[in-house]
């Protein structure tokens, strides 16, 4: 990992188009600004990883019967009548 | 397959994707989402098509082109939540060029642990946005939103 000392109003590029930061320092949390074209994604790590591991748990997936998943979805439809679906 | 020699150039592009689910299925180069970047997790693989599981089933598959055995379960969010809301998305609009709102599909992934679909879960956390009309997509991070990347889909028991 590269590390780097930087002091507020100080940045960092990223290639071309990426700036990162230092805007305040408060005890023990730092507030970084982020300037990045919007086909870059930028999330909080833990905030990714959840979707990331969401993700490769939903691909994970073998052989799911989708037969069986619509019967169970077909009863929770006939068990809730209160639901906002079209009938028919 | 061996190539057609009497293809001309004005035919539609098809692509043939030896599925795990769907064996071999064709599909129209028209009919390809491409998702850029990928899901999360799978930054590498950007092209999908949407497969239909039935008339009366809301579940669709996701199923990638380019790894036969990459494939979601996704389902249109109003059947999970009804009033469920991605929110101020104008950045996206412009990235997937949205020209008429009532292009754009949501559609959430669907998680089903093995053995307990009942359990099945729904990630309203990472919406995937698609553009109906030039079949571009985006998985998006409501990162402050009230939504759960485990909304479960079917009640509970009990």
């Amino acid at each position: 990992m590269l590390i780097l000392t930087r002091k507020i109003g100080e940045g960092i590029i990223l290639g071309d188009d990426i700036r990162i930061a230092v805007l305040e320092i408060r005890g023990k949390q730092i507030r970084i600004g982020i300037e990045a074209p919007p086909n870059v994604v930028v999330l909080r790590e833990e905030i990714y990883q959840r979707i990331q591991e969401e993700n490769l748990q939903a691909a994970g997936v073998r052989d799911v019967d989708l037969k069986e998943i619509a019967n169970l979805w077909k009863t929770k439809k006939a068990n809730d009548p209160g639901s906002t679906e079209n009938p028919d | 397959m061996t190539p057609d020699p009497q293809k001309t150039p004005t035919e539609p592009v098809s692509v043939t994707i030896t599925s795990k689910h769907f064996g071999d299925i064709t599909v129209r180069e028209e009919q390809i989402i491409t998702f850029s970047p990928g899901l999360l997790g799978f930054s590498e693989l950007h092209r999908y098509v949407l497969i239909e599981h039935g008339q009366d089933s809301p579940f669709l598959w996701l199923q990638c082109v380019d790894k036969a055995d990459l494939a979601f379960v996704v389902i249109d969010p109003i059947f999970v939540l009804p009033d469920y809301q991605i929110g101020p998305i104008n950045g996206v609009h412009k990235e997937l060029d949205v020209q008429n709102l009532r292009d754009l599909k949501v559609l959430v992934i669907l998680t089903i642990p093995p053995g307990r679909p009942q359990d099945m879960t729904a990630n309203l956390m990472g919406p995937l946005l698609i553009n109906l009309a030039n079949r571009r997509g985006k998985q998006l991070v409501l990162e402050s939103s009230p939504y759960s990347h485990k909304h479960p889909v079917l009640p509970a028991k009990g």
